[in-house]
């Protein structure tokens, strides 16, 4: 009985701790809830897409959900893979027998290591947006999918604007459908207001039937109605009432602020809402959020094919020219499964448009732009661990098969 | 005895197929007799090429699955009224659609699950479920059409609105919509060479009025396309619809041109030939050589020179069949030496071998027999007739095997990919490599366990291919999207996967064998722990080689994302469910190594594989979410809930296993303690 005893006294905490870590039964339970969070965070594509379902179970440290009647009360996917990452750590390197025997899992455990520190790094630091350019079209900035920020910029007479004032994405998106939030700010001569900021959102007219039932304001003939968002996250467009309070004591100006006023055709123009403050025109705007490149790029043609008469598209390539300060202008070729990779950017063929463009019509190109320090992990991590388990599966194999032979022989030394 | 017996039920099983085969009554037909195509003008015809789904494939394809969708089968058979049984192949149907469209408006390929669906277009139902031909389905064609557009209407709001369930259609409206989409098609096919054929108008007539098919009777459109002026086309839809003028030539003017235009309309849909210009890829359907023709004058000479072929088949009809045979033949040669000129449809003969030879049915037939040889070796077990029949059934396994490996070569060759491209080639593919793991695994162990799981494999993943095709019913040689478009990572990722899918069911198989005996053994007292130490063993391997293929796969996948998409990982759901497999097999791995799962559970666990390979392998392709949209299916979550309550019957056959054991174990450490007690006392 005294065998099995465990020591609680604080002075064996560490062991006890060291042990609980470098558990199998820690490795199992940790793979098993993972397997629990990737089933349950898969079927809740279906109702909520993936960009909710990867923030609810992957991207998350606990799971309190319910899906239909069924609650999903579990560890979240970033806590499973940190103590599966100790876990590993310590019992399958550190603990583990150094053995011949075992190098093959020794190995293949390190390359799991890397793919878990891969994707920690990616979750952490890579970046995902997009840019889409017609034929002839530059640009040395690219857009993100899903965040989008307030813009004000005062404009010049002809509507051009030098700089703009933001209000970010990340704090834009605290704001809730019923939140008053007051943002003061030397940069401008009038507080900025936000009267609600709803994810998903359209503005509907007063004169529509539909508008009877939707309870926001009513601004110039419209009044803003919050959506269901989308189950493609891409797809939301968010919308916000506003109110601009002048410094000096002049009435405010109301308005509200939808993202479909954005551009969605790289050779549209956003159309912010404009107002006068003083002698000098303003714009606001929900724009999506931009980051700059470090070299521009010129898209050249674009090349796009589908199967004989079907719909199925075959090919489609961009020829490209990247133009960068101090460098020869370089041609570069774009296509499915062959990217560009360049100063840590990778550029991807990854759509085209307008929606029902046909070969031969006037179509732009759409890059994904990815910048993630941890690109190449994946492959490393691959290698590593087919060669690790390559190795233990041939020693056991080779051992077993032995083993059979053995046994073989002797059944028939035996008869 | 339990062998013997199992080994009965499966012959009778069999007979018992044929015998119903065979007692089945023939749908009877309103033809007197039936007069059937020579064979080598079934032959001379069937290599004729056409261009459909994106590739330029032989007619027999086109025919074949055609067929398949209107009646779920590639035969028809019917009685005529002199009481002759006739079993015709899809080619030979498909002559008398295109060149006896008056017979084949006769024959019953329309396939109507429930007779429910034919009394809602106010035709009279036949047994619930039918054949019925074109002359009987005719008199309800105006609300089938009615009923068809708005079931249309509503599948596609369905879709457009997040499957909301108010818009989904019942099972009768899917019913009627594809009896709809299917008699429209037909009738595409009856109408392709009516421009050739003088007066004979057999579908739509009636929109037709008395004089026009007076007109019909002499109008040669072909020829009309030599007199015609030089005219838009919008010019002539707008001289269509314009008023008639009072002059006889302007009447007729109209009237030829309304026919001409009926014509080309019903000659749309069956793409037989090539452009002219080198740089076109799209072929076009005799509606699309008369338009164009019309359109642009310097396209005649080429357009009536095409369609002067179509019009000397069937001129040769009315002479002979040979000349008609001769035509046929001519027509196809000429065909043949433009698509090879421009590097099209060069593998059609081949094609037609790999169908013709239906190498997947006899290489289930092969499985099928090589089961009940195996069974005959569990009478008398461990003697030298019991290991003749296991050789035999594993010879049985290897020639299934080679047939399912011969099919898959044949696929490849066809389209110049690596095996795997579509959901259709996962199931011959994952067939082979566990039949394939089943053999080496019998050539290690050499005690049949190995073939019986081959054989099952084999007869499982044979079964599903053939089913599966019929569902479909659309040609399984596919074109690939551009993103599929990279033989590399076809034959990589793709392949590793499908090995790793393949491991994991032979593993389960394994599971369900240890379970079952195990089971059985448990109800007759029987013991047999070596058999199942090693049947453990080999399930143990087999899961180590299935992680292996899983992770290398998935990883693999992930780099290939990374290449197209951008990312690594997106947690999609198809990368979800080969992530599970790997989760799984690790919990097992790790439960075994850290004393949590002995043997039983390690079977137990491999069973649970199965379930998450075919979520993986099937049910994420249904959830309709996600980039790897082009393994989208629908209508499976029946069969896959099927196949998960069967793997639950022997769970539970596995917990009963486990009380038992259990309880077992109690009453011997009781007796162990009682004894103890009484030494000591």
């Amino acid at each position: 009985m005294a065998k099995n005893s465990i020591d609680w006294s604080p002075g064996n905490w560490p062991k006890l701790l060291y042990q609980f870590f470098t558990s199998f039964k820690l490795a199992t339970t940790v793979l098993f809830l993972m397997l629990l969070v990737t089933l349950f965070g898969t079927l809740d594509q279906v109702d909520n897409g993936l960009h909710k379902a990867k923030e609810i179970y992957f991207h998350s440290w606990f799971i309190n959900e319910t899906m239909g009647s069924l609650p999903v009360i579990l560890p979240g996917g970033m806590l499973l893979m940190l103590i599966l990452f100790v876990n590993m750590t310590l019992g399958a390197i550190v603990k583990v027998r150094k053995r011949w025997r075992g190098a093959g899992l020794l190995i293949s455990h390190f390359g799991m290591l890397l793919l878990l520190a891969g994707g920690f790094i990616t979750n952490q630091f890579a970046t995902d947006d997009y840019i889409a350019l017609y034929p002839g079209m530059s640009s040395s900035k690219v857009e993100s999918y899903r965040e989008w920020q307030l813009e004000v910029m005062p404009l010049s007479k002809d509507g051009q604007a030098e700089k703009a004032w933001l209000y970010p994405s990340d704090v834009l998106d605290t704001v809730r459908p019923d939140e008053q939030r007051t943002i003061q700010t030397e940069a401008l001569p009038f507080d900025v207001v936000i009267n609600g900021y709803s994810k998903n959102a359209m503005p509907i007219p007063t004169s529509a039937p539909m508008a009877a039932s939707v309870t926001g304001k009513e601004i110039d003939g419209f009044k803003l109605s919050p959506q269901k968002p989308s189950t493609e996250a891409e797809q939301n467009l968010p919308g916000a009432y506003v109110e601009f309070r002048p410094k000096n004591g002049a009435d405010p100006i109301e308005g509200i602020l939808w993202a479909g006023s954005y551009y969605f055709d790289p050779r549209e123009k956003p159309m912010p809402f404009t107002f006068e403050v003083g002698d000098q025109l303003y714009g606001a705007l929900l724009a999506k959020k931009s980051r700059p490149l470090p070299f521009e790029v010129r898209l050249d043609e674009f090349i796009f094919e589908r199967h004989p008469g079907v719909t199925t598209p075959r090919n489609y390539e961009s020829r490209i020219t990247r133009i960068e300060e101090g460098q020869p202008d370089k041609p570069v070729e774009i296509k499915m499964n062959e990217p560009m990779r360049y100063e840590g950017y990778t550029f991807f063929q990854e759509s085209f448009g307008p929606a029902g463009s046909n070969p031969g019509d006037d179509m732009y190109s759409q890059f994904a732009v990815a910048k993630n320090p941890a690109d190449q992990w994946p492959l490393w991590a691959l290698v590593i661990n087919g060669i690790g388990l390559g190795i233990h599966f041939i020693i056991m194999l080779v051992s077993y098969s032995s083993r059979a032979r053995k046994k073989r022989s002797a059944t028939e030394a035996t008869s | 005895m339990k062998h013997c017996l199992l080994t009965h039920l499966t012959l009778l099983g069999l007979l018992g197929l044929t015998t119903n085969a065979s007692a089945r009554e023939l749908p009877k037909v309103e033809l007197q007799n039936y007069e059937p195509w020579e064979e080598a003008t079934v032959h001379a015809f069937e290599n004729i090429l056409v261009q459909e789904g994106g590739r330029v494939k032989p007619i027999y394809t086109t025919s074949r699955f055609t067929l398949m969708q209107f009646s779920g089968k590639t035969t028809a058979k019917f009685e005529t009224k002199d009481g002759e049984q006739h079993s015709l192949h899809h080619a030979e149907w498909m002559l008398d659609v295109l060149f006896r469209g008056e017979i084949a408006k006769q024959l019953p390929v329309f396939i109507v699950d429930d007779s429910e669906a034919v009394v809602q277009i106010g035709v009279s139902p036949k047994s619930r479920r039918d054949r019925y031909s074109y002359s009987e389905l005719v008199a309800g064609r105006a609300k089938l059409a009615e009923l068809s557009a708005q079931y249309s209407k509503k599948q596609k709001q369905f879709q457009e609105n997040d499957k909301d369930e108010q818009y989904e259609l019942g099972r009768i409206e899917t019913m009627i919509l594809t009896l709809g989409q299917n008699i429209s098609s037909f009738e595409f096919l009856l109408g392709q060479f009516g421009f050739a054929r003088k007066g004979e108008i057999l579908v739509n007539g009636e929109i037709l009025s008395p004089e026009f098919k007076e007109m019909a009777k002499t109008l040669d459109p072909v020829e009309m396309l030599t007199k015609m002026p030089e005219m838009t086309l919008d010019q002539l839809f707008q001289t269509v619809r314009q008023p008639v003028g009072d002059s006889e030539d302007e009447r007729m003017f109209s009237d030829a041109l309304r026919l001409f235009f009926f014509h080309a309309n019903s000659g749309r849909g069956l793409d037989l030939f090539p452009p002219q210009e080198d740089a076109n890829e799209d072929w076009k359907s005799s509606g699309d050589v008369m338009l164009e023709a019309l359109e642009k004058k310097e396209v005649r000479e080429w357009g009536t020179e095409q369609l002067g072929k179509i019009q000397a088949i069937t001129n040769a009809q009315g002479e002979s069949e040979e000349a008609f045979r001769n035509a046929l033949q001519s027509f196809s040669d000429q065909q043949h030496q433009t698509a090879e000129d421009r590097g099209q449809g060069v593998r059609s003969e081949m094609e037609i071998s790999l169908y013709r030879g239906q190498w997947f049915w006899r290489a289930l037939y092969c499985f099928v027999i090589g089961f009940v040889v195996l069974a005959f070796s569990w009478f008398s077990p461990g003697t030298r007739f019991s290991k003749i029949m296991i050789l035999l059934a594993s010879l049985l396994a290897l020639a299934g095997l080679v047939l399912d490996i011969y099919g898959i070569t044949l696929r490849s060759i066809i389209r110049q990919r690596p095996p795997i491209t579509n959901l259709y080639d996962t199931v011959i593919f994952i067939t082979a490599t566990a039949v394939l793991l089943g053999l080496i695994i019998e050539w290690f162990t050499r005690i049949g366990i190995g073939t019986l799981v081959a054989v099952v494999a084999g007869f499982a993943g044979m079964f599903l291919s053939v089913k599966y095709e019929a569902k479909e019913a659309t040609d399984t040689i596919t074109q690939l999207m551009a993103v599929l478009d990279t033989n590399f990572w076809l034959a990589t990722h793709v392949t590793i996967i499908n090995i790793g899918y393949a491991a994991g069911l032979v593993a389960a198989i394994f599971g369900v064998i240890y379970l079952a005996g195990r089971f059985i053994c448990l109800l007759t007292g029987h013991q047999n722990k070596d058999l199942f130490k090693s049947l453990t063993r080999m399930n143990y391997g087999v899961i180590c080689f299935c992680l292996f293929f899983s992770l290398v796969g998935t990883v693999l996948g992930g780099i290939w994302a990374n290449y197209s998409w951008g990312r690594f990982w997106g947690w999609d759901p198809k990368e979800n469910g080969a992530l599970m497999i790997c989760l799984w097999t690790l919990v097992i791995l790790h439960g075994r190594m850290g004393g949590m799962l002995k043997d039983l559970g390690i079977n137990m666990c491999s069973v649970i594989l199965a379930g998450i390979v075919t979520f993986s392998w099937w049910g994420v392709n249904n959830l309709g979410v996600g980039l790897h949209s082009y393994g989208f299916t629908e209508g499976i979550w029946g069969a896959l809930f099927s196949s998960w309550s069967i793997l639950g019957i022997f769970l539970l056959m596995g917990v009963i296993i486990w009380f038992v054991e259990r309880a077992k174990k109690a009453d011997k450490k009781r007796a162990k303690s009682n004894k103890e007690a009484a030494a000591s006392a």
